[in-house]
């Protein structure tokens, strides 16, 4: 009995050459959506993984670079307490928001969050991006 | 064969011989018949018998007869011969292999007396070396011993080289293992969260001096593998320490598990190691793995290495039944990917579980 191949799966990008040229012209944040696109079409590629994880590391490397560090103090945006409707956000986000009482910095987020502290400042980089909070400088 | 080529074959040095899957010979050169003489038909008799679901080793050359070369290590009468398939010979009636006989025991034996004198040397280095390492703690620990500033600090580099002496040398010691094919990995349930966090913790102060922000980052649902506690921390010790040399200052290192699933069964755990460093060239991606292999880049932490330590790491992966991957970006970042397989076991109602880390 004759079996039918298995499907291959479609040979991957030049994903260093791909994710350098898009970070240098779009930025780190549709870069990151990008890849997040393209690991639906390349669900094994391990070296995918690695390219996100890498802006991954860039985003939040990004957000704790802020002039106060750590001391920086979150707040809600005017935006997102007026139009609490427009953001969806899923249960990670709603819980470090509903942390941000404009009085905690990021270091008391940190040890209030029961996320690990890669996760929690990704995700407090995502809602700045958002324009859910904002970080005064 | 034509008779030019029976001559060429003949004049060899080489010992080669064209032989069918019962174990008959159907062609020898005279570097075979010297090597073996008659007594050749006695071991392939043996080599090429299947018993108790065991095969000889001529048997392996016409398993997987598609592949268009193999190669096997076999002991033929107290000598160690790598065995290399030229060609394939297939007829109606039956098939014949053209395999050639490379005597490699010169070479086995020193390559062991290589590894027995690497370990050798390695384990009479480790002891004076942890005494020193020792003595040092203790020093440095001593609250209230008045120190000039300048002795604190050559006794911390005295510290900080012992310890990167101890890495050397551990590294040594594994290749010697890996080598001499006495790399075991044990088989225990293993929290892999908790080896991730180790591995931080164990470099969080030397990440802190250099101003390197070093963390983790891996949900709660990590489910348990099946492997060695030990090997892995020290894989991801290797990629970590290994970022720590090429990431500046204020940079960023962080160390990742997340759990692939086919629906909800949890298949294998992605552990990555991301940092925020020089990246490496494209060119230099597909050979980090092999042995001796350094990076074109240098150092930012000065010192070099074994250039075993990513080697290791793959040896480690691949005895997990997992693999490893790499991606790079110069002047962005490096991300090591790691992808260990989960340990299903079948329950009583013909479903699946995963060890699961609670």
């Amino acid at each position: 009995m004759s079996s039918l191949p298995s499907p291959k799966a479609p040979p991957s990008p030049d994903w260093s050459r791909l994710v350098g040229d898009s970070l240098r012209q779009n930025g780190v944040w549709h870069t990151f959506l990008k890849l997040m696109e393209a690991a639906k079409a390349y669900p094994n590629d391990l070296s995918l993984r690695g390219y996100i994880e890498i802006v991954r590391n860039a985003i939040v490397r990004d957000f704790v670079a802020h002039p106060k560090g750590m001391q920086a103090v979150p707040k809600l945006s005017a935006e997102f307490l007026t139009n609490f409707d427009r953001f969806n956000l899923n249960a990670q986000e709603g819980y470090l928001v509903s942390l941000i009482d404009g009085r905690f910095d990021l270091q008391k987020l940190l040890i209030l969050s029961p996320f690990d502290t890669f996760t929690t400042l990704f995700t407090l980089a995502k809602l700045t991006y958002e324009r859910a909070i904002t970080v005064p400088q | 064969m034509n008779k030019m080529a029976i001559a060429l074959v003949d004049r060899l040095s080489t010992p080669i011989a064209v032989i069918t899957e019962t174990g008959l010979i159907e062609y020898r050169n005279t570097a075979f018949q010297q090597a073996f003489g008659d007594d050749a038909s006695h071991w392939l008799k043996d080599a090429s018998r299947a018993l108790a679901g065991e095969r000889g080793w001529l048997q392996g050359f016409f398993v997987d007869a598609e592949e268009e070369h193999k190669t096997l290590d076999v002991e033929i009468e107290g000598r160690v011969y790598r065995v290399d398939r030229i060609m394939m010979i297939a007829r109606e009636e039956s098939r014949a292999a053209a395999l050639s006989f490379d005597d490699v025991t010169a070479q086995r034996e020193m390559e062991q007396a290589k590894s027995d004198f690497t370990s050798m040397v390695v384990h009479d280095l480790r002891g004076p070396l942890s005494g020193i390492q020792g003595t040092l703690e203790f020093v440095l620990s001593q609250e209230g011993t008045r120190l000039d500033a300048m002795y604190t600090d050559l006794l911390n580099e005295a510290q900080r080289e012992s310890e990167r002496m101890m890495g050397l040398i551990n590294e040594l010691l594994d290749f010697s293992k890996i080598e001499s094919g006495n790399f075991v990995v044990e088989k225990e349930p293993v929290r892999v969260a908790g080896v991730l966090k180790r591995a931080v913790r164990s470099l969080q102060t030397v990440a802190a001096r250099d101003e390197i922000f070093l963390v983790s980052a891996h949900g709660r649902d990590v489910p348990m593998i099946i492997g060695s506690v030990e090997k892995l921390t020290q894989a991801v010790i290797n990629l970590v320490s290994n970022s720590l040399k090429f990431t500046p200052k204020k940079g960023m290192i962080s160390v990742g598990a997340q759990v692939v699933r086919n629906g909800d069964v949890p298949e294998a755990i992605v552990v990555t190691v991301t940092d925020s460093g020089m990246g490496i060239k494209a060119d230099e991606l597909a050979q980090i793995w092999e042995k001796y292999k350094q990076s074109g880049n240098k150092s930012l932490r000065g010192g070099g290495g074994t250039g075993l330590g990513l080697y290791i790491v793959k040896q480690i992966v691949e005895a997990h039944g997992g693999e490893i991957s790499v991606a790079s970006i110069e002047g962005v970042g490096t991300s090591m990917v790691l992808r260990l397989p989960v340990k299903r076991t079948a329950t009583a109602s013909g479903g699946w579980t995963a060890i699961q880390d609670r």
